[in-house]
């Protein structure tokens, strides 16, 4: 009876711990899964002709005769959607159309200037022209078809007049007969909610292909271009077929989304045949490729991280974590050596105990205030440095929090090494510095290994003690070590809290924690694979 | 502090009469006073020595001289302070907190824990093998190497010699000459501890301690050991601690026996095993005793 209990609880045992296991592995697996896939994204992708063009204008990567090739043949295809939307404008957007009539009035004005005529003549064609002018500008704003064609018909009388041929007014009657035959194919009534909804159109349109090529190119570098990743300009396109909208339900209810087919929207306008265009046409007019973009980690970005790679963040993270590293070890083995060698067991050993473990539970937040106050503006200037955050404050930082944990670990590795080998140092004739730095440190280099990649891990994924003491978001890829630089773990807190900005670009902040998991893997696996042949060494196998 | 003393010399001296004693009983008085004088070289002399672990006692008023090329076995059960004893000669024992001593230790004359001795050199002129074989995590050369190293020789032809040297004075070196580059853990126990053996002679000691260098070997590596220290008696003073009392009567020429942290008796390995002076000797060595 009593064997079989023990034997059924063996069991329970062994089921409960495996199930424990296997639930920790499922849940990283589950949420570092889609982080990865994503991360992934960000350098394996289907890159448009936009995104080539960022990288031959931006970063000077790429075939520019080709570019320039695919920029016209692409150009083309976008030609037509210019062209649509135009013609739907100009049968709605009463305010450019007056412009171009002002503009027209204008251009015939320099034009009779420079014309040698009677003065009389002059003035009789120039309040004439004003005549013309006023008249069509009424007429773009009437909203009953029957009007506007009694205008634009007592406007065309004067197209017979003699005196006009062959000038700039002609410009008048081409802009009239246009507008009449945009007015009869639009509803005049909704043209104010069509100019709202072709305005939000349109700006999705320059999201998804870029300004157009007439314009002036944008001064900010996020607005130069459009869609330069495929996903995205499946995004958009959605988002150009369908109006988001918040509408509410009840009213204590939360608002709810829905979505609002825009074809419907403009059902029966010229610009309906434009979303069969744009859905045909996607393909011509970005040109994805399967795309290995390989420099994501050494490409510098445009401010915001709108296009361009990590590669300032990853240097940043980097230097901070090595030099940081540079500080702790020796602090850290010599603060072991001297818990574990030079002091026996006693109240003054026993605060120094307590107070190391203290400050390993200490939130970094603490740290990272504590590094502004004494490095940044104490320490660093006691040395004629500048007084500002820089790598170095940070790095310092990065080692006073990192610091309980490089101490403990060597103490264990230290306290491990056998009493016989230090016996036998002592035995032979040397001195306990000696047989610390020849036989104990060695013996306890794999241990202290352990303790460095702890804290290397800590440290490279560190937010909070570089916030004041090294980090920032935008700025110049750093020169010195008295500058400020970007990291990895700084980057992607950045993105998440920064506005839509994670929203629009989520390739890269996936990108930069799957690019710092990765460099802790890796910075790890270096460590473990040193530790493993000191270890080796150290057993003789 | 001190000063090298010319071992061959002496120990040749003091082996000698004891060989000539050994041979014929006749010409006794003549002997017996050539024996005296060359016993005025001990290498090792206990006056009036007491050792304290805090305000618990190790060893307690011991007086008993150690002579050169002499085996000097110290025997008694456990607990009764061979070890402390044996450890308090190269001041080892040091490593420990809160420990006193009374009395002194002469080594070459000089006393151990007089306050101005230089420990280093008198770690030197006595080395020490330990009960476990405790080679460093090193190869055999630097293990060898360590100790002459410390005493400042980085000419690597002279250390090669003497790691040379050494090894074959620990009946070492036709098994390890090839792999001198190897890490001492990869060979066995028993070689481990002749490379121990090795090690310590390296520095060219006078005195060789060993505390119990057997208890972790199996018989065969034992009997190696054993015939090592054989070999070795006549060219250094070794003091060995051993809880096997054949091995004491096999390798020793002089033997100790402490009970409850006091020498009970000393005397010749053969009238201790033989004819004890000491009742508690007897009970020991035969094994009557508990």
């Amino acid at each position: 009876m009593k064997l079989i209990f023990r034997i059924v609880f063996d069991r329970i045992f062994t089921v409960l711990t495996g199930l424990t296991v296997f639930i920790i592995v499922g849940a990283l697996i589950a949420i570092l899964g889609p982080m990865f896939r994503r991360g992934v994204g960000a350098v394996f992708l289907r890159g448009t002709v936009e995104f080539r063009k960022v990288q031959l204008a931006e970063f000077g990567h790429g075939d520019e005769a080709q570019v320039r090739a695919e920029t016209e043949r692409t150009g083309l295809v976008r030609a037509k959607v210019y062209e649509m939307i135009d013609r739907f404008k100009s049968g709605i957007d009463t305010r450019q159309l007056s412009e171009r009539a002002t503009e027209i009035y204008r251009a015939f004005g320099a034009e009779l200037k420079l014309k040698e005529i009677p003065r009389e003549q002059y003035t009789a064609l120039r309040s004439l022209s004003r005549d013309i002018r006023d008249r069509l500008i009424e007429a773009f704003a009437k909203a009953d078809i029957e009007q506007i064609s009694q205008d634009v018909e007592h406007v065309l009388q004067y197209e017979k007049d003699e005196r006009l041929k062959g000038t700039a007014s002609e410009d008048f009657f081409r802009l009239a007969r246009q507008y009449q035959k945009a007015a009869a194919a639009t509803n005049l009534n909704k043209r104010d909610e069509y100019a709202k909804e072709l305005a939000e159109l349109e700006q999705i349109i320059t999201e998804l292909l870029g300004p157009r090529p007439t314009e002036d190119s944008p001064t900010l570098a996020q607005f130069r271009y459009g869609a330069t990743r495929w996903d995205q300009a499946k995004k958009l396109l959605h988002k150009l077929h369908w109006k988001e909208l918040w509408v509410e339900q009840q009213s204590s209810a939360s608002l709810m989304r829905i979505e609002k087919s825009r074809i419907e929207e403009f059902a029966g306008t010229e610009l309906e045949p434009l979303f069969r265009y744009i859905d045909d046409n996607l393909e011509k007019m970005l040109e994805p490729k399967p795309t290995f973009y390989w420099r994501y980690f050494l490409d510098d970005s445009t401010p915001g991280h709108y296009f361009g790679g990590i590669g300032p963040e990853i240097l940043g993270t980097l230097l901070l974590t090595l030099l940081s590293m540079v500080f702790v070890v020796p602090f850290g083995i010599i603060s072991a050596a001297y818990l574990t060698e030079c002091t026996r067991e006693g109240p003054v050993v026993r605060i120094i105990r307590i107070s190391i473990n203290t400050l390993a539970g200490v939130p970094s937040i603490v740290f990272g205030l504590f590094g502004m106050a004494f490095f940044v503006l104490f320490f660093i200037p006691l040395f004629g440095g500048p007084s500002k955050p820089c790598i170095l404050a940070g790095s310092m930082t990065l080692a006073v929090l990192t610091l309980p944990v490089m101490i403990r670990s060597s103490e264990e590795a230290i306290r491990a090494v056998p009493q016989t080998y230090k016996e036998a140092s002592l035995a032979l004739g040397a001195s306990s510095f000696r047989t610390f730095m020849k036989v104990t440190l060695p013996a306890a280099l794999p241990g202290i290994l352990t303790g460095v990649i702890l804290s290397l891990s800590r440290v490279a994924g560190e937010t909070a003690p570089i916030l004041f003491t090294a980090g920032i978001a935008v700025g110049p890829v750093p020169k010195s070590v008295f500058q400020t630089t970007r990291t990895l773990s700084y980057g992607s807190w950045d993105m998440a809290v920064a506005d839509k900005l994670s929203a629009q670009v989520p390739h890269n902040q996936y990108g930069m924690v799957v690019a710092l998991v990765s460099l802790i893997l890796c910075m790890n696996a270096l460590a473990i694979i040193l530790r493993s042949r000191v270890f080796k060494r150290l057993k003789g196998h | 502090m001190f000063s090298p003393v010319e071992k061959p010399g002496k120990n040749r001296l003091y082996l000698e009469v004891v060989q000539r004693l050994k041979q014929n009983d006749a010409g006794k008085s003549v002997e017996r006073a050539e024996l005296a004088q060359a016993s005025a070289c001990v290498v090792v002399k206990a006056e009036n020595f007491s050792f304290f672990y805090g305000s618990k006692m190790g060893v307690k008023d011991i007086s008993m001289d150690i002579y050169p090329s002499t085996v000097t076995a110290i025997i008694g059960p456990s607990g009764c302070g061979k070890s402390t004893f044996l450890r308090s000669i190269n001041r080892i024992n040091d490593l420990i907190p809160n420990i006193r001593v009374e009395g002194k230790i002469l080594v070459n004359g000089q006393d151990v824990y007089d306050k101005r001795i230089n420990l280093v050199n008198l770690r030197q002129q006595v080395g020490m093998v330990f009960q476990k074989p405790n080679p460093f995590p090193k190869s055999i050369f630097d293990n060898v190497a360590y100790g002459p190293k410390l005493q400042g020789i980085m000419n690597r032809g002279y250390l090669q010699q003497i790691v040379e040297e050494s090894l074959r004075a620990a009946a070492l070196w036709d098994e390890v000459k090839d792999d001198l580059k190897k890490s001492a853990l990869a060979f066995s126990g028993g070689q481990q501890q002749r490379l121990c053996i090795a090690r310590a002679l390296a520095t060219k000691p006078n005195v060789l301690l060993m505390d119990e260098p057997c208890s972790a070997l199996d018989p065969i590596a034992t009997g190696k050991i054993e015939d090592l220290i054989d070999e070795l008696r006549r060219d250094y003073t070794i003091v060995i601690v051993t809880h096997n009392m054949q091995q004491a009567a096999r390798v020793s020429e002089r033997t100790a026996f402490f009970c409850l942290g006091e020498l009970v008796e000393y005397d010749t390995t053969t009238k201790i095993f033989r004819n004890p002076g000491e009742k508690q000797t007897e009970d020991y060595v035969t094994g009557r005793f508990g």
